[in-house]
């Protein structure tokens, strides 16, 4: 019972991380359809910026936390504006501008490889590394701040979403891009934001899961696959379906690990063959966009 | 007029001669290649190890060079992937190197070997670790100075003998390397009727190691021996160890070595049994930590040791061979006894006696402990 609950904790705070890695695939995917596989390397960027922040330049945990957030707003819009934009309106295809953003994701993983070296480097959690019991719940500092801190910001995007006209608009555009055009909805400025906001939380995805991984160089790629990964089985459509994609995820890798009676080498299989049967029999995820329940 | 065409020709002359230096200087230096990799998963390791190759190039060349030319170190980039390193060593034999020295991953050097087979070009790595590169193919160009994964094994069984383990848990990364130190640990074990009752891989990638570390703490091993060789999943290992409040010993292969832990592991180190190649009290050691800090202005480590001992190797080779015609190279290599290392502990020397083409002392290897973050004194030396 105690492993059990152990890895209640450890699966969840796990499963966060891919989910805020699926949400900031979200936030650009659902209005823009393009799928940006740098996320990953967004990720480590943040991880890097913890470390700027935290470990050689220390400063307040909260204020690391701002930095990086803005910090990553600013890379996302300059990511838009750089790759995507001039693409988007010189009438390329959509894969054009997705095949730019792998192009990306090399110049994020050399620029960091250049300037900080191979060696991973350490990010401090935000409480310690000792470990919390909450009741029968047991687990690291760090695993209940990663929970907490994703509650926070799914609540908020739901809510951002659900109840805001802004949010409206996002939701319009995603809906139908060319009559949320014809209502007035700036195309430009959604996009924009929705790469400013994925970058924004790609980053905290990074941030948060350092003090366990380090900040390394080559710490993107997994994170994307991760994350990637829980947005297919959640479903693109909605917020929700993000976490609850992550959630699932984490849950079957590391209780396959735990209690599966397979060989270590092809518990690592798992979550792939996760994935390709979500491709195969519910490509759509979980949850189904808002058009499609009507 | 005929004197305004005498000083542009002169000045065409000039001009032409310097342009050619460096040709020239080319053409005059021995030639020695390097395949190393610069972005791929071996970089953290490939790059002290061929900074301590460079740091050798330029002494040599400082103390005169070799048989009274300088040596030019080609550097390649075979981003550690097998069919580039093929390809890096092929431009480095069209490009006259005369040795190649391979500080990459173990199944890149393994794919350069093809290369050299063909070429008969002499091939070395350094800092290979990998049991099956001198058994796989049968090329008597190529010579590994690396400790071997078996080396270590028998080196921390050894220490441990005392210790009466029977059943002890292993733990490894998914990497290439990773796996294949686990195998020959595993093998050591099981040689020495240690039963391996649990076996767990950690992914590249993972965000924790509790699960697997929870298996091991279900298992009751007496011990447990880390094989993994990329620095993050050891790191996971160590904390999920900690956190979960496990007990037992752990034994850790050479990469628990690298100083990096001391900042990516801080306070989860402690008591933390490692072998390592690098004994800071050898006199030769002492001279090689001496002369990087004074050339560079760093402290060196162990990797930056194998490097530098590869290429004065190679050196060493060469001028025995009074050429560097690949064969009496060859010959000179094989020949090689009792070269004094900087790897390796006190009194234990690289040589391919009978055949052998693996150079590393197999009593060479020495037992380290962590004092806290601190890599602790040798406490243990060889297989004896």
């Amino acid at each position: 019972m105690r492993d059990f609950l152990e890895l209640v904790v450890s699966a969840t705070a796990s499963g966060c991380v891919y989910a805020l890695v699926a949400l900031a695939y979200l936030l650009m995917t659902r209005p823009t359809g393009i799928i940006n596989f740098a996320v990953g390397e967004w990720a480590m960027v943040g991880a890097f910026g913890g470390f700027l922040l935290l470990s050689r330049f220390p400063i307040p945990y909260p204020v690391a936390i701002g930095l990086v957030l803005l910090g990553m707003f600013v890379v996302g819009g300059l990511t838009e504006r750089l790759t995507v934009r001039p693409l988007v309106e010189a009438g390329a295809p959509p894969l054009a501008p997705i095949l730019a953003l792998l192009g990306m994701l090399v110049v994020f993983r050399e620029l960091i490889s250049v300037s900080f070296g191979p060696d991973p480097q350490p990010v401090p959690p935000a409480f310690g590394f000792g470990r919390l019991e909450l009741g029968l719940l047991a687990g690291s500092h760090q695993s209940f701040f990663i929970i907490a801190v994703t509650a926070v910001v799914f609540t908020g995007v739901w809510y951002f979403f659900e109840r805001t006209l802004a949010g409206k608009s996002f939701e319009a555009v995603a809906i139908d891009r060319r009559a949320a055009a014809l209502m007035g909805i700036n195309l430009r400025l959604v996009t924009a934001l929705a790469f400013c906001a994925g970058g924004a939380v790609a980053g905290l995805a990074g941030l948060l899961v350092s003090p366990n991984v380090s900040a390394h160089y080559l710490m993107g790629l997994p994170l994307a696959i991760q994350g990637f990964t829980a947005l297919v089985i959640g479903g693109v459509g909605r917020v929700e379906g993000a976490l609850l994609g992550g959630l699932i995820l984490a849950f079957v890798e590391q209780f396959t690990v735990r209690y599966a009676p397979v060989p270590p080498g092809l518990a690592m299989g798992v979550p792939l063959v996760l994935l390709i049967g979500f491709l195969l029999l519910r490509p759509t995820g979980l949850l189904l966009a808002r058009e499609a329940r009507a | 007029m005929k004197q305004v065409f005498l000083m542009k020709a002169r000045s065409v002359l000039a001009v032409s001669l310097m342009a050619l230096a460096p040709l020239a200087f080319a053409q005059n230096t021995i030639r020695i290649g390097m395949i190393t990799d610069k972005v791929g998963p071996a970089k953290a390791f490939a790059e002290p190890v061929a900074q301590g190759a460079i740091f050798a190039a330029r002494e040599l060349n400082a103390r005169g060079g070799l048989l009274g030319r300088q040596i030019e170190l080609l550097v390649e980039d075979d981003q550690g992937k097998p069919d580039v390193s093929a390809t890096a060593a092929r431009k480095l034999v069209d490009a006259g190197a005369v040795f190649i020295l391979s500080v990459s991953l173990t199944p890149a050097t393994q794919q350069a070997q093809s290369v050299t087979l063909e070429t008969k070009v002499p091939h070395l790595t350094p800092s290979n670790s990998g049991d099956t590169l001198t058994t796989q193919i049968a090329n008597p160009n190529f010579w590994q100075t690396g400790p071997l994964a078996s080396t270590q094994i028998a080196t921390l069984l050894s220490y441990a003998r005392n210790k009466n383990y029977k059943r002890v848990a292993l733990i490894t990364e998914n990497s290439a390397l990773g796996q294949l130190t686990n195998q020959f640990f595993k093998a050591g074990l099981e040689k020495s009727g240690i039963q391996v009752v649990s076996e767990e891989v950690v992914p590249g990638g993972s965000t924790t190691a509790d699960p697997q570390m929870q298996k091991i703490r279900a298992s009751n091993a007496d011990a447990l021996f880390m094989t993994g060789v990329t620095v993050p999943e050891n790191a996971l290992i160590l904390r999920a160890y900690r956190q979960l409040g496990l007990k037992m010993p752990v034994l850790a292969n050479y990469n628990l070595s690298i100083p990096v832990y001391a900042t990516i592991a801080k306070g989860l180190l402690d008591g933390v049994v490692f072998v390592d190649a690098f004994d800071p009290v050898k006199a030769e050691t002492r001279r090689f930590i001496d002369g990087y800090k004074k050339d560079t202005g760093t402290e060196p480590f162990n990797l930056h040791g194998y490097g530098y001992d590869g290429l004065m190797l190679v050196a060493d080779a060469i001028r025995r061979a009074g050429s560097t015609d690949k064969d009496k190279v060859r010959d000179a290599m094989q020949a090689t006894r009792g070269y004094q290392s900087v790897m390796g502990g006190i009194g234990s020397s690289y040589g391919f006696a009978d055949g052998r083409r693996t150079g590393f002392d197999t009593n060479g290897m020495v037992v380290r402990v962590y004092e806290g973050d601190l890599q602790g004194k040798v406490v243990h030396v060889g297989q004896k």
